[in-house]
């Protein structure tokens, strides 16, 4: 219980920081009286309700949920270097929308939203597939080669496609490392219902996938069904993943650095890991979008470069921990 | 031996093949006549537009297949190379931050010291007292690193102005536009000089691949002799990315092509095939990514990643059938 109030106490304080930080200096008090009295006129609270309160809801909602989908992998696959972006669904979910956004055009952002769903499942189950999920162990190894090869797959696809449209390099770049900027555009209402359902579906199977991880024989025998429990994981992966990236663009490594983060504080079981997951994918989320204000100010990093300059050197060490046997 | 010929036979053909086509066709007879007059279109295209291009990529594909094949060799692994272990990535990272912060050396030893640098880490991270690194630890570790070093480069890219940081990602994907002599040069000079090391390593790098114990036993010094030959090859590497920026995949399919297809067995064979292979995969990506959409030339990595990611996978359920993975 201490723990959890601490993570609330770090959370509204990343909050915080996160309405303050920026070109513009304001105070809570600011934003206290643009909540209760929102004078359309004052710069100061168009600044906080058009620009950073949009930002911090995005960052919220796209962290919680790659801390979601990153628990939900690592346990399913039972491997420990599993994250949406380095397996490349982030990828797959990141073309399907520039794909939507060929066909639908630029204006409905909600419908093109909708394409980074079936390009997560489609790459997640391709991932899984192609990194020897069908033959019985999906191995680090295995896995994080086959999310390589997906990744520069997908990648070369959108240079191409970028360049093919002769759009701006911009774009490519949005593409490639994620950023909570434009949130305010986005639909991230519709993803964050649609990411919340992830996560309902995830706390609810998550009995089942524990089952799971200690085997598909010793899961059938306390009467799981391996099959159902990986769909019903696949599902809560591609709806919390597709509406983080829609929200926000790939972020990478997110997903991989807190569930390690969370299991020490949650303990053994599934169902507090994830809710302590999320809430510290939430927390490094903003903290790296609020960074990315501050360190090249008044230059702005995308919030995803900041959080991937964090996991490379987390996953060089959770690799490193590895015991050879159980690299495969 | 026959393998080998048609191997020599497929790359002066690719070269040819390059210099003739591209967004404008040229006839061979117009090259011709450039070639005999120094004047004219055809002399234009051999001497500014596609000449120096082709030459570079001769140079920076060997370079990269040869350094791929000697660490797939070293590391007895086929999924051992340079783009993979995060070697290209820090070289990349090094071109990238001179870019940014105004840094006066050239291209190659900026690329040289990146590469090196990440070559030193990744030893030193991956190095395990007592039995030798597993190759899976080094490769995972190598990918990370990469990880890393490739987040690093991007967060340089947004220091640098819009032109710049849009020229930046270009070099990133892995180019060949707008290459001069002055670059063929640069890659065949390193390059020349590099694979004469190399092929002097041969004979340890016969002993390191039977394995540590018997590379001993040859008389061989496995933890320096290993120290060596990898330097020899992420200098290589970096000499390919100095000039064409790190092309994924050229370094990984190198090696295992030119040995199927020449059947060559000792290292230095192979060597000789996976540096013949790998020129011949950057000539013909790059001939694909610019001639192959009117109006649009694409960068080459683009094409080799096309090439390169179902490779990858293939080879993978490959060492997952043989149980090596």
């Amino acid at each position: 219980m201490r723990r959890a109030a601490l993570l609330a106490l770090l959370l509204a304080l990343a909050a915080a920081l996160s309405l303050t930080t920026g070109p513009r200096a304001l105070g809570l008090s600011d934003f206290l009286t643009a909540l209760t009295a929102y004078d359309p006129h004052d710069p100061a609270h168009v600044t906080l309700m058009a620009i950073r309160l949009p930002r911090l809801v995005a960052g919220l909602i796209a962290g919680s949920a790659l801390g979601v989908a990153g628990t939900v992998m690592q346990t399913l696959t039972r491997n420990p270097l599993a994250d949406p972006g380095i397996l490349g669904i982030n990828a797959g979910a990141a073309f399907a929308l520039l794909l939507g956004a060929a066909v639908v055009g630029r204006s409905d952002q909600a419908a093109i939203a909708l394409f980074a769903f079936p390009g997560a499942a489609l790459a997640s189950v391709a991932v899984f597939a192609l990194g020897g999920g069908l033959r019985g162990d999906a191995g680090p190894v295995r896995l994080t080669l086959a999310g390589a090869a997906l990744n520069a797959l997908l990648l070369s696809m959108v240079t191409a496609m970028v360049l093919v449209r002769q759009e701006s390099l911009d774009i490519l770049r949005f593409w490639v490392a994620g950023s909570l900027t434009e949130a305010v555009y986005r639909p991230v209402a519709e993803m964050a219902l649609l990411a919340l359902a992830g996560a309902a579906l995830a706390l609810l199977i998550a009995p089942l996938i524990e089952a799971l991880s200690m085997g598909a024989d010793m899961a059938r025998g306390l009467g799981t069904r391996p099959a159902r429990v990986q769909a019903g994981g696949l599902v809560a992966v591609t709806l919390t993943t597709g509406a983080a990236v829609a929200i926000a663009g790939p972020i990478a490594f997110l997903g991989l650095m807190a569930p390690h983060l969370a299991r020490p504080l949650a303990g053994a079981s599934l169902r507090v890991q994830l809710g302590t997951s999320a809430a510290l994918g939430a927390l490094i989320l903003t903290l790296a979008d609020v960074a990315g204000r501050v360190i090249l100010a008044p230059g702005e990093v995308r919030a995803g470069i900041m959080v991937a300059l964090l996991g490379g050197p987390v996953f060089v060490w959770i690799a490193r921990r590895l015991r050879p046997g159980a690299m495969a | 031996m026959r393998g080998a010929v048609l191997l020599a036979l497929l790359l002066v053909l690719a070269s040819v093949a390059a210099l003739l086509h591209g967004q404008i066709d040229a006839a061979p007879s117009v090259l011709w006549q450039g070639l005999l007059t120094g004047d004219g279109p055809g002399a234009l295209i051999l001497d500014t537009i596609r000449g120096p291009r082709v030459a570079t990529a001769l140079g920076a594909g060997a370079v990269l297949g040869l350094s791929g094949t000697i660490f797939q060799t070293l590391f007895r692994n086929p999924l051992a190379a340079p783009d993979l272990l995060g070697f290209n990535a820090g070289a990349g990272l090094a071109i990238i931050a001179g870019i940014a912060f105004g840094i006066a050396l050239p291209a190659p030893v900026l690329a040289a010291i990146g590469g090196l640098a990440v070559a030193v880490i990744v030893g030193a991270l991956a190095w395990r007292r007592g039995s030798g690194t597993p190759a899976l630890t080094i490769i995972l570790v190598g990918l990370g690193t990469g990880f890393t070093a490739t987040a690093l480069a991007t967060f340089l890219m947004t220091l640098l102005p819009g032109t710049a940081a849009a020229e930046a990602q270009r070099w990133l994907t892995g180019s060949l536009a707008a290459r001069n002599w002055g670059h063929a040069a640069q890659v065949w000079g390193f390059g020349m000089a590099l694979t004469i090391l190399a092929f002097s390593q041969a004979r340890p790098l016969m002993a390191m691949e039977l394995g540590g114990e018997l590379a001993t036993g040859l008389g061989v010094r496995a933890e320096p002799a290993r120290w060596r030959i990898s330097g020899i090859a992420v200098l290589l590497a970096a000499a390919g990315v100095a000039v064409a920026g790190p092309v994924p995949f050229v370094a990984l399919m190198a090696g295992p092509f030119g040995a199927r297809m020449t059947g060559a067995r000792s290292p230095a064979a192979r060597m000789a095939a996976g540096a013949a292979a790998g020129a011949l995969i950057v000539m013909l990506a790059d001939l694909l990514a610019r001639a192959s959409l009117p109006g649009l030339q694409l960068p080459v990595g683009v094409a080799t990643g096309l090439l390169g990611a179902p490779y990858l996978l293939w080879r993978l359920s490959r060492e997952m059938d043989k149980g090596d993975l």
